[in-house]
């Protein structure tokens, strides 16, 4: 059984056959009987945003998965890991190519009687040798291909936290003349903040 | 007559942009402004001459005149008119004329920005444009000539590439030529400032960030629509396969990326200057490499169209670029000291920083991935295929942290910032992105990576749109309208509201993405006119399916009728066709799009009496990645347009006042 909420994805279904929905009328309707009672539009905005996720739920909790038998499941996991040796860089799910037919018939059948994942993807690199598979084996010599990433990564995060310590330190900077003290500048800040009231918003402490 | 004069048009266009390479340079070098004007009036004649061959060339794809070489391999006589458009850019040669023809008009503008800009960066900037040029316009001129004649003529042309016949590819291999050969402006204008010497007065920055942006807009709209052709055309309900072409087209956008991003804290605070004419020399490199895989490079992929054997100049190019930028690198490091210094390790300039490098690790990492092939098969002949699953299991979760920074960075306030007020500002974002995970959780999302994903974008729309909701209303308050209100807040600060719309853009896509490739359905069904099927909610029965014969393909039309929900979705037709001089089949997926999900059906088979096979996809949420394109536009329009004269006047407030309120 799939969860009642998929009964909401037909509030938020914009097809031509529905012209309630066409307007795009139901996705804004929560804000609007929102507004009486929530005068707080960080509440309001928090709401609207609830509207959209459900628009997430309803799209997930409604996808088939379950629909799909499991065998079959499998057999696409399994298509889309494997690549069709004739058309480069396309797995045999992806290609329409005899051969790619012909092997996902295969791994239909060896699931079909009792194959495990890892024996179908095994019969596939016996046949055609480890370029069948669309990512390196985890093991050996290919480790480099799954370490590499992740070390430059953090490489890179070191690096970067490095760097920004380098520059946050103020390196010999003179004690210019417009410095001012801590009690100066927060006062200086209070004046400037009253003299900016009139020009706009808050949000625009940082605006510029 | 008019194909020759075309023709000979190329070698005049190529020494008029040499001369202004070398003109332009040494003017610049040996200060003299008259050889610096001539170089430039120079550059001004190729776009004029060159828009003689790409007529000459037009003329002879309408005129089916088969004795030019080009035209008998990319057109034939049964191809429309209006094809001559993908014809010509269909092969290696016409696609390198393209490429230098819009070159040449958008370098034009930008060098006339530049000279009256830039008095003394420009000449430099010019001739590095200039040389770019000169490259392509050689490589036409003695190695990939498409107005060379054949010495017979024959009686019919090959034909068109049939997977070119679709209207994405009237817009995608154009925009992507363009948008990888653009970022040789940027390029241009920021190596031309560190050769003048000039480099540490952030004068080229406004005129480079421009041209960054627009390369880095239509590089987005390239890859957009490259992913929307792959989506209705390729029939595998996907639409990126991280096929080493896509990578490379990708790898010097996400360097643009960074750039658009590092460039803005030079503007707005005089630093990061080293790091900034980095990333863009890096940027053009990689787009320099994406040239070369897309040209006989050595790694197979399936846009391999305009393959030739010119790959090693490109691959040379690539490397006269990247030595060239570090030895200037080197020679000018000193006149890029900046004084400023990062006053916190919490403030916008770093979270600007860590974009930069989580944008290069995305970067190297997919560059990483698409030549481990090659190293493997040189060093030990072994061959291995580092396709999809790699690169979704390496970059998906990089991307991820990309789009939270990307809802927390914008929060931080330039120069100082305390956790208390970061927290203050997340707050509300915050609460949001726990809330819509509580309720996505609950309602049967159990994935935990879906619901950090999930989470993580709600994040980065509830930062976004709370500040809207923040600035309009406050300015409500003081009386505005709303909407007056809301737009005024947005043209108040367009680099930084334009940068808003552009987050939100990036939202929708990786709303679609996760939606896409996490709850993604997908089933083949075997089926005989009359049968009905549902999956995901949707009823559809087959109606059956006509065969016509056209001069270049047969194609098979098969008719659906589909309903959801007691809705009737109204007729629906997926097409496969077959090009007999190709051999080579094209399908066209039949889809209905709604912002919920795509009901999508593709024929994989068709057999006797009507039998056939077709393989259903609900894809979930991918009407938000394409309805996000017209917001990447907006929103970089925005970002570029020019300030207002209000916003100018608060420049004017002394920078005592300004530091106090950052």
């Amino acid at each position: 059984m799939r969860p009642s909420i998929c009964t909401l994805r037909y509030l938020f279904r914009l097809d031509e056959t529905n012209p309630a929905a066409r307007r795009g009328g139901s996705r804004t309707a929560p804000t609007r009987w929102a507004e009486p009672v929530l005068n707080s539009y960080t509440l309001r905005a928090s709401i609207s945003w609830l509207a959209l996720a459900v628009i997430v739920v309803a799209a997930a909790a409604c996808s088939a998965t379950d629909e799909v038998p499991d065998l079959e499941r499998r057999a696409q996991q399994i298509n889309k890991s494997v690549m069709c040796p004739v058309c480069p860089g396309e797995s045999i799910d992806q290609s329409q190519h005899p051969l790619a037919v012909q092997m996902r018939s295969a791994v239909d059948e060896k699931l079909g009687e009792g194959w495990s994942d890892g024996q179908v993807r095994e019969f596939f690199v016996e046949r055609y040798g480890p370029v069948v598979l669309m990512e390196p084996p985890a093991e050996g010599v290919h480790l480099a291909a799954w370490i590499v990433p992740p070390l430059g990564t953090i490489l890179a995060i070191a690096a970067l936290y490095v760097v920004i310590r380098l520059m946050a330190r103020p390196r010999s900077r003179p004690a210019a003349a417009d410095e001012m003290t801590g009690a100066e500048r927060d006062e200086y800040v209070a004046r400037v903040e009253a003299a900016l009231e009139g020009d706009g918003p808050k949000g625009r402490e940082d605006a510029g | 007559m008019i194909v020759d004069a075309g023709g000979l048009a190329l070698p005049i266009a190529m020494l008029a942009a040499a001369y202004g390479a070398a003109g332009s340079l040494l003017g610049g070098w040996r200060r003299v402004p008259v050889l610096v004007l001539s170089a430039r009036y120079g550059l001004y004649t190729v776009p004029i001459l060159l828009t003689l061959s790409t007529a000459a060339l037009v003329y002879a794809f309408v005129t089916h005149d088969f004795s030019v070489r080009y035209v008998a391999e990319n057109s034939n006589l049964a191809m429309p008119a209006a094809y001559t458009w993908v014809a010509f850019y269909a092969g290696n040669a016409g696609s390198l004329l393209f490429i230098a023809f819009v070159f040449s008009i958008i370098s034009v503008v930008a060098v006339r920005g530049l000279a009256s800009g830039l008095k003394h960066t420009a000449p430099f900037s010019t001739g590095l444009i200039a040389l770019v040029l000169a490259f392509f316009l050689g490589i036409i001129t003695f190695l990939a000539n498409p107005l060379e004649r054949l010495s017979f003529t024959p009686p019919d042309g090959q034909g068109i590439n049939p997977l070119l016949v679709h209207f994405g590819m009237f817009i995608h291999p154009p925009m992507q030529m363009a948008g990888l050969i653009s970022v040789a402006l940027p390029f241009s204008i920021a190596m031309g400032a560190l050769l003048a010497g000039r480099g540490g007065r952030d004068e080229w920055v406004d005129i480079g960030r421009t041209w960054g942006m627009i390369s880095w807009l239509i590089l987005t709209i390239g890859l957009l629509l490259g992913s929307w052709w792959a989506y209705t055309i390729l029939g595998w309900g996907g639409y990126w396969a991280w096929d080493p072409v896509e990578n490379s087209a990708l790898m010097p956008w996400l360097a643009m990326t960074a750039f658009v991003h590092s460039i803005m804290v030079q503007k707005r605070r005089g630093m990061f200057r080293m790091w900034n004419i980095v990333l863009v020399a890096v940027a053009f490199t990689l787009a320099e490499m994406g040239m070369f895989i897309n040209r006989g490079g050595p790694v197979p992929s399936v846009h391999s169209f305009a393959q030739s054997t010119m790959g090693w100049l490109f691959l040379a190019f690539m490397g006269v670029t990247l030595l060239g930028s570090l030895a200037a690198f080197a020679w000018r490091m000193d006149t890029l000291r900046s004084r400023e210094v990062l006053d916190s390790m919490l403030s916008r300039e770093s979270a600007f920083l860590a974009q930069n490098v989580l944008f290069l690790v995305v970067a190297f990492a997919t560059l990483w991935g698409t030549i481990y092939p090659v190293f493997t098969e040189a060093a030990q002949d072994v061959v291995i295929t580092v396709g999809q699953p790699y690169f979704d299991r390496v970059n998906g979760p990089l991307l991820l942290v990309i789009v939270l920074l990307m809802g927390v960075g914008p929060l931080l306030p330039w120069r100082r910032a305390s956790w208390r007020r970061v927290l203050k500002a997340i707050r509300v974002p915050l609460v949001v992105a726990a809330a819509t995970m509580a309720v996505v959780a609950v309602a049967g999302v159990h994935r935990p990576v879906a619901l950090v994903a999930i989470g993580v974008v709600a994040l980065a729309v509830a930062g976004i749109l709370h500040e809207w909701a923040r600035g309009a209303k406050s300015r409500h308050a003081k009386g505005e309208s709303y909407p007056v209100a809301f737009a005024r807040l947005l043209g108040g600060n367009r680099p930084r509201y334009g940068g808003y719309v552009v987050h939100l853009a990036i939202s929708m896509l990786a709303v679609g993405a996760i939606g896409s490739s996490f709850y993604e359905v997908q089933r083949d069904f075997v089926m005989e006119p009359g049968d009905t099927e549902t999956l995901g909610g949707y009823t559809f029965e087959y109606l059956g399916f006509g065969r016509s014969e056209h001069p270049d393909r047969s194609e098979v039309v098969a008719r659906f009728s589909a309903s959801s929900g007691g809705s009737d979705l109204g007729p629906m037709e997926a097409r496969r066709s077959f090009y007999h001089d190709f051999r080579m089949s094209s399908t066209r997926a039949a889809i209905r799009s709604t912002p919920l999900e795509d009901f999508y059906i593709v024929p994989s088979e068709f057999g006797e009496n009507g039998r056939a096979v077709f393989r259903v996809y609900v894809n979930p949420l991918v009407w938000w990645m394409w309805a996000a394109g017209p917001l990447f536009v907006l929103g970089t329009l925005l970002a570029l347009s020019p300030r207002r004269e209000r916003a100018a006047a608060a420049l004017r407030i002394p920078q005592a006042a300004r530091l106090a309120r950052a």
